[in-house]
């Protein structure tokens, strides 16, 4: 057995700061200081394993330090400088509207491994979406793979564990064009890293038996060595399962993959910039098949009342699952019982090890064997290593040596908040100049924004993913006529009839993301992506009312004020708008650090915020998709378009300067999402898609190409608020809150009847010769283009 | 003794591992490879006989059908000769090699009782206009993630 004793005890300053590094610990100066504070209180030194529990459980990853932390945040506006203290970000914007807005159907927020819900009178749906970026930089498969992994074990860990019904994810990548010259020495193409990435979440989530049904992939070059992986499950689960209650004498029960060096470091590590020589033990490797066995077995464990408390082994390990259980009680651990991969690991490396497809459960002392039994029956490895105490200590033995005593309330409460800086000015940004354009090039332009790597078909991916396997999806996440005729859907909706008996209700999932507009303002990117999730989530058929969202930052190093600043501005954003929409944000996590060094020159990456969005729809049989239905139905533009081309597809491919980033009107929007939900419940929309990157026209290029359709528009009948705006403009902004709606002639009164009061107007209608005709007689511009055409155009960029 | 056991699509049936490859390396901008034949390698340590070998290569590693295999005994990297134009990749020790947990396993199931130890690794026998640079190309920027896995080339 090896175990150290560190001395910490005599250590200035600079040692202390050394000693941190060289073991990989993460901690500042000043959280190794109250670390030596509390050893000299108690009159030792630490062992390595109490030292690496401390850096386990302090992690940014694990304790979320610089959202929890003191902010001072400077804003300068208009020549004003504006000082706000924070002394705990996410309380005092997310979490607060959460609190503030008391919805009695959210069932647990914040606390547990995924936020949980309201689905019906017995059972609740649970939540989560996860990052998994450093991982997957270094090796993309087994990096995406463990990250979809993670988070479904997430899902099984949240209360007493909840059953896994679909999969959501969303990516950021380098370019897949970038030259093999500019890619850093030691890190993966982009393309490659795409295509592992993929690769392992395709694996992954197809073997587990849970369908990957709705997702969003985003190409930036600054995302070239910091991909961004998030990984999201959505389950179901018993209302009466959805709180863990942990009682001393309970025992520890370690379940499912056994513990080797994989994944040394992850928790620490995801708080250290990436380089050439970044600790290959922290790559993880993923084992579906040990997952499946663990998911089917607990479930029935569960079933049967045989555990009081259950949490996944993620970052950090055993050291944070068992410290998690134990926080208000007690544990004591003897590691050598651990089921190890091979001899040869010190104690430390056993606590924090991050092997992948282990669950602690927490179990009373009469069902030890009949769990044991269970788990022996499926062939599952189980094995107890400890016992939950009333001493409010965490104790590790080892082959009957003590190598750790700590109080709990020094893990979990003694991190010292750290204060940091955050400034934002405004930036200047001017309208751009008028974009005029010949109907020729604007012919070609709509398909160039069609083909475009951020607008494009993202079927390659999604063919990849099963995402029909438990017969449950309802809308799927490409829609249209065939194979060959398809056009990307809003939301997934998921009909969980199998595992809730005669229900009609059905679970909504989307996402919003957009960091091209967080280039200019990260509020305004905040904003928009929170409508877009929405949105998206209203046009398949969600009440506007019963959603609820989670929040993933990716952020660069916040120890720049200018980063922390956009930082604070984005929760901000999550917070007004949260209270404007009426929607709770149930969960959230962030992974911050996200930069890089290449030869000396450290990059950050592009600021990322995904609003996932989850709803409940009371009838799945209101849903809609967004393929043009029937010939001779009418087409409407509910919303106003406004000249925001700041951050456009269009302004990107045309390199266009300045423009403004859409902006957005809670209060419109909200009654909108009313009004089109209403619309759907009373039957009155045959296809409903939202406007967002590409603007109208490829919106309604989508939904004709997808319906196998041609449309008749005329441009002018478009409601704008702003009469210079040329025909460009209109067809290519970005505009928030917009919907396009066919509806029948015969519900037309009806509909437009809902909408009085709105900005709308009925701007054309489907026509039977699969041309898309738009004419503007104010700009004396006529288009016809074929639909096979657009979709080819759509369909060509991402055939890997 | 420590045998390798070989698998490899038999002639007439199609090799999608090694379709997929071709595609796959034009991808990666690399021109000129004409085919690539995939062949799956275990290696099996431990004290089983070639006649256990024989068992667990027909039984459990092959599909009767459409693959064919071959069994080595295993040189050491020095002896070892490396077929022209081919690769191979191998999981670095210590990284959890999920294919061999699950071939371990399954021996065991066939009845075998003696105590193993399985690798597993991937060869790549190429064919086309190729050079040490190209294999060296292919193998970094494709077939393997040098992170976590080794590759000979010839």
């Amino acid at each position: 057995m090896n175990v150290n004793i560190i001395e910490i005890l005599n250590l200035k300053d600079k040692q202390l700061v050394e000693l941190s590094k060289t073991n990989v610990l993460s901690l500042s100066l000043v959280e190794m200081k109250e670390v030596q504070k509390y050893f000299k209180n108690i009159k030792r030194n630490p062992t390595d394993v109490e030292l690496e529990t401390i850096a386990q459980t302090w992690s940014e990853h694990c304790k979320h330090k610089t959202l929890t932390g003191n902010i001072e945040y400077c804003e300068e506006k208009n020549g004003k400088k504006i000082i706000k203290k924070y002394k705990n970000l996410l309380k005092e914007t997310i979490f607060k509207a959460t609190v503030e807005l008391n919805k009695k159907w959210c069932l647990s927020v914040f606390k547990d491994n995924a936020g949980v819900i309201d689905f019906d009178q017995k059972n609740g749906v649970a939540f989560k979406v996860e990052t998994h970026n450093h991982p997957s930089a270094l090796e993309p498969y087994g990096g995406s793979a463990t990250g979809i992994g993670g988070v479904i074990r997430d899902i099984l860990g949240v209360g007493l564990g909840a059953k896994p019904l679909a999969n959501t994810d969303v990516f950021c990548f380098g370019h897949p064009d970038t030259k093999f010259s500019e890619v850093p020495e030691g890190m993966h193409h982009p393309k490659r890293i795409a295509k592992g990435v993929v690769s392992g979440v395709r694996d992954y989530g197809n073997r587990m038996g849970i369908p990957t049904v709705n997702g969003a992939v985003f190409f930036d070059k600054g995302y070239m060595a910091n991909p961004l992986v998030y990984c999201g499950t959505m389950g179901i689960i018993p209302k009466n399962k959805t709180d863990k209650e942990v009682k001393s004498g309970d025992l520890v029960l370690v379940v499912g993959g056994r513990t080797g060096r994989d994944g040394i470091h992850g928790a620490t590590f995801s708080s250290v910039e990436l380089d050439k020589e970044s600790d290959v033990s922290a790559v993880q490797i993923g084992n579906p098949i040990v997952e499946k066995k663990v998911l089917d077995t607990m479930l029935k464990a569960r079933d049967l009342k045989l555990y009081r408390g259950v949490t996944d082994c993620g970052a950090g390990g055993l050291s944070s699952a068992v410290g998690e259980l134990g926080e208000k009680t007690g544990v004591i651990v003897e590691l050598e019982k651990v089921p190890l991969k091979y001899k040869g690991l010190n104690p430390w490396e056993i606590w924090i090890s991050e092997a992948q497809e282990r669950m602690v459960f927490a179990v009373p002392a009469k069902n030890k064997n009949k769990i044991l039994n269970l788990f022996k029956k499926e062939n599952v490895e189980a094995t107890f290593i400890g016992k939950f105490t009333n001493d409010n200590k965490l104790t590790l033995t080892y082959n009957g040596r003590q190598v750790a005593c700590m109080e709990m309330s020094f893990l979990h409460d003694g991190v010292p908040k750290p204060t940091r800086q955050a400034v934002w000015k405004e930036q200047n940004i001017k309208k751009q100049n008028p974009v005029k354009v010949s109907a020729s090039v604007l012919s070609s332009d709509m398909k160039n924004v069609l083909s475009d790597i951020n607008v494009c078909s993202r079927d390659y991916i999604i063919r990849q993913y099963d995402h029909e396997v438990q017969g449950q999806t309802v809308v799927k996440p490409l829609q249209g006529n065939s194979i060959t005729n398809s056009g990307p859907s809003d939301a997934a909706v998921i009909w969980p009839y199998t595992v809730v008996k005669n229900t009609k209700k059905a679970i909504v999932l989307s996402n919003g993301l957009n960091p091209e507009y967080g280039k200019i303002d990260t509020y305004k990117m905040a904003a928009s992506s929170i409508e877009e999730a929405v949105r998206n989530a209203v046009c398949v058929g969600a009440d506007p009312e019963k959603i609820s969202l989670l929040d993933n930052f990716c952020w660069g190093n916040p120890n720049k004020p200018e980063i922390l600043g956009s930082l604070v501005r984005a929760s901000q954003a999550c917070y007004d708008l949260s209270k404007g929409f009426d929607i709770p944000f149930i969960s959230g996590k962030d992974s911050l650090y996200n930069e890089y060094t290449i030869a000396g020159k450290t990059f950050s990456i592009p600021p990322a915020l995904l609003i996932s969005a989850m709803g409940v729809i009371e009838n799945v049989e209101y849903t809609v998709t967004m393929n043009l239905k029937d010939v001779g139905n009418y087409i409407y533009l509910i919303g106003v378009t406004k000249n925001e081309l700041g951050g456009s597809v269009y302004a990107k491919i045309k390199n266009i300067k300045g423009g403004f980033v859409p902006d957005l009107d809670v209060k419109i929007s909200k009654a909108l999402m009313k009004k089109i939900h209403f619309s759907v419940k009373s039957s009155f929309v045959e296809a409903c898609h939202d406007c967002s990157e590409g603007g109208f026209i490829t919106a309604l290029s989508e939904m004709a190409f997808a319906g196998e359709k041609g449309v008749n528009i005329d441009a002018d009948l478009i409601k704008v608020d702003d009469k210079k705006m040329t025909l460009a403009e209109v067809l290519f902004s970005e505009s928030n809150t917009r919907f396009i709606v066919e509806v029948k002639p015969e519900n037309s009164v009806n509909f437009e009847k809902i909408f009085k009061g709105h900005i709308f107007s009925k701007v054309g209608y489907v026509s039977d010769d699969k041309n898309l005709i738009l004419v503007s007689k104010k700009s004396k511009i006529s288009i016809k283009e074929n639909i096979i055409n657009l979709q080819k155009a759509w369909q060509k960029t991402l055939q890997w | 003794m420590i045998f390798e056991i070989e698998i490899k699509t038999k002639k007439g049936f199609s090799d999608p591992h090694g379709i997929h490859t071709v595609s796959e390396i034009e991808g990666i901008g690399i021109k000129g490879v004409k085919s690539v034949d995939y062949i799956a390698v275990y290696r099996i340590s431990g004290g089983i006989t070639v006649k256990q070998a024989e068992e667990i290569a027909f039984e459990l590693l092959s599909d009767k059908i459409t693959e064919d295999f071959c069994i080595k005994q295993y040189k050491t990297l020095e002896q070892k000769k490396i077929e022209n134009n081919s690769i191979e990749v191998w999981f670095k020790t210590g990284v959890t090699d999920t294919v061999s947990e699950s071939v371990s396993k399954a021996i065991k199931d066939l009845g075998i009782n003696e105590e193993v130890a399985v690798k597993t690794g991937k060869k790549y026998r190429l064919k086309g206009e190729l050079n040490t640079s190209k294999l060296k190309k292919i193998a970094t920027r494709l077939l393997a993630n040098t992170l976590i896995q080794e590759y000979l080339i010839k």
